[in-house]
């Protein structure tokens, strides 16, 4: 069976620390080499360097790549940098976005509060995904944006083996928190947590390049699941995540 | 043509074309964190999902709290499954190593030994390891011992102090240093140490750290571990299976290397289908 396999979470760009990452057909290469052939992507510039020029150089690099979808780094807008939430998701649909990530604790913010309460809202009215990494904001405040903004879909990333404790609590508590799998290498975890969620809670996500794509790949392939769940979890979800209340946003 | 390992993989069906032993594996509970089924039924159930035929382990009880009743622990799963479960006799210096290491050393799936100096807050190259290195030297079973690029207990430099003083010991470094920023002095250093073998297993390695691995040092001198239950089995499985080496450098890696480690002791525990 051939299991066609969407990434929620992929980057291009260098890497500062490892020599890792690099332009598309660096990530082109790394994906496919394991058969993934979809992901959504944000640029390690708008992560490491500089958010709105990352968030321009992505929409130029993956111009013309069928498959990979851009997704911009969002942040407060209390200096003035981006003209204001509702005007950064305007300009997101305009360009075709899919979704937004925030890095909070890189970036200098929290995920709660006054601050990033209106990017929220435009990001929920807009219909995106909200990505963030799960070492970026503590799970008190991604479950307490969950509650406080019920029509935002929160996607967890980067979610480690050690977790499981913390992501049950929030998975129960809340219906609009799901996590990316690229990280989650706690044992049998995939299994038990559909077994007690569902796999609607669960996205396919690599990591790439800060990860190697062949460890999720390797563990949704070779998980005990049956192959309709599978491709669930491998795309399906994702697919339906990003669709747009009146249709497909692919 | 098909790769005959990444085909079996992205077609969802089990490895039956290569030796694949796990050379770092665990069994039952730890406190930290949750972990759903760690006992030993599961862990081959898993197994057999993937291809894996044998997996050589410790408890966590042995490393984590009490190195006698959790050897017996291991003991019991090499029992319970027998051929597919070896055992690492757990050594701590403050828990009276030499005897644990007289109370296994007749058992025939306890192929080796393991060491935690961080859980155990020892340092590897201590004189309550002595008893380890004079077994290991005696009876040829290879000792895996945790490393951590950075830590006070384990660093690469105790490794290679170790090695150096041992040099009829094979020692696995486990995790190969488990840190980005330690793995090229930790290749380094095994380049140096013939009898240091890198064990690929931990939530950072990425393909190329591994192909690195392998092109510095060889195939023979780098082993598939992956941790599990502590951490599951097919995080670090799939870096081997896809890394950009050669079918036969990858099966090495994946089995080949760790059999030979191992020699008759695997051998006598074989079973054959």
């Amino acid at each position: 069976m051939s299991v066609p396999l969407f990434d929620v979470n992929a980057m291009i760009g260098r890497l500062p620390n490892e020599p890792a990452g690099g332009p598309v057909d660096t990530l082109r290469a790394s994906l496919g080499r394991t058969g993934v052939h979809e992901a959504i992507v944000s640029h390690v510039r708008a992560w490491k360097h500089d958010i709105a020029l990352g968030n321009r150089l992505l929409l130029t690099e993956l111009a013309g790549h069928s498959g990979l979808y851009p997704c911009w780094v969002a942040a407060p807008d209390t200096c003035g940098e981006f003209g204001g939430a509702d005007r950064f998701a305007a300009a997101a649909l305009d360009a075709g976005i899919v979704a937004v990530r925030v890095f909070p604790d890189d970036h200098g913010y929290r995920l709660t509060g006054p601050d990033l309460t209106d990017v929220l809202d435009a990001v929920a009215e807009a219909s995106f995904p909200l990505l963030v990494d799960a070492d970026q904001a503590s799970w008190d405040d991604i479950e307490a944006v969950a509650h406080e903004h019920p029509r935002l879909r929160l996607v967890v990333c980067t979610v480690g083996y050690r977790t499981m404790r913390r992501i049950s609590g929030v998975l129960a508590r809340t219906g609009n928190v799901m996590i990316d799998l690229s990280y989650l290498g706690t044992h049998l975890a995939v299994e038990w947590l559909v077994e007690r969620f569902g796999p609607e809670r669960l996205l396919f996500g690599t990591g790439t390049p800060r990860r190697d794509p062949a460890d999720a790949v390797t563990r949704l392939m070779w998980s005990e699941l049956d192959d309709e769940t599978v491709a669930a979890i491998g795309s399906g979800n994702l697919r339906s995540l990003i669709a747009t209340p009146g249709g497909q946003r692919l | 043509m098909t790769d005959p390992l990444t085909g079996p993989l992205l077609g969802r069906r089990p490895l039956t074309n290569a030796v694949v032993i796990d050379a770092h594996a665990h069994l039952g509970s730890y406190a930290r964190f949750f972990i759903p089924s760690p006992d030993s039924d599961a862990m081959v159930r898993v197994m057999d999902r993937c291809g894996v035929q044998q997996a050589v382990l410790s408890s966590h009880l042995a490393i984590a709290q009490d190195s006698q009743d959790g050897n017996e622990l291991t003991a019991r799963a090499t029992e319970r499954h027998p051929g597919r479960l070896l055992g690492y006799i757990v050594a701590n210096p403050h828990q009276d190593p030499q005897g644990e290491l007289d109370r296994w050393a007749g058992h025939p799936a306890m192929v080796g030994i393991k060491l935690h100096p961080d859980l155990h807050e020892y340092p590897l190259t201590g004189p309550g390891y002595a008893p380890v290195w004079d077994h290991a030297a005696r009876t040829g079973m290879p000792v895996l011992t945790h490393t951590w690029a950075g830590s006070s207990y384990n660093d690469l430099e105790q490794v290679r102090e170790v090695a150096t003083g041992n040099p009829g010991v094979r020692i696995l470094a486990g995790h190969a240093g488990a840190l980005r920023s330690g793995y090229p002095a930790m290749i380094d250093m095994a380049l140096q140490c013939g009898n240091v073998y890198l064990e690929v297993c931990g939530t950072y390695l990425t393909r190329h750290w591994l192909e690195q691995m392998v092109r510095t040092l060889g195939p023979e001198r780098v082993l598939y571990g992956s941790d599990f239950p502590f951490i599951d089995l097919r995080y670090s499985i799939g870096r081997v299976v896809f890394a950009r080496l050669s079918l036969a450098e990858r099966l090495s890696v994946l089995g080949g290397a760790m059999s030979k480690l191992l020699g008759q002791r695997r051998l006598d525990q074989e079973v054959v289908p």
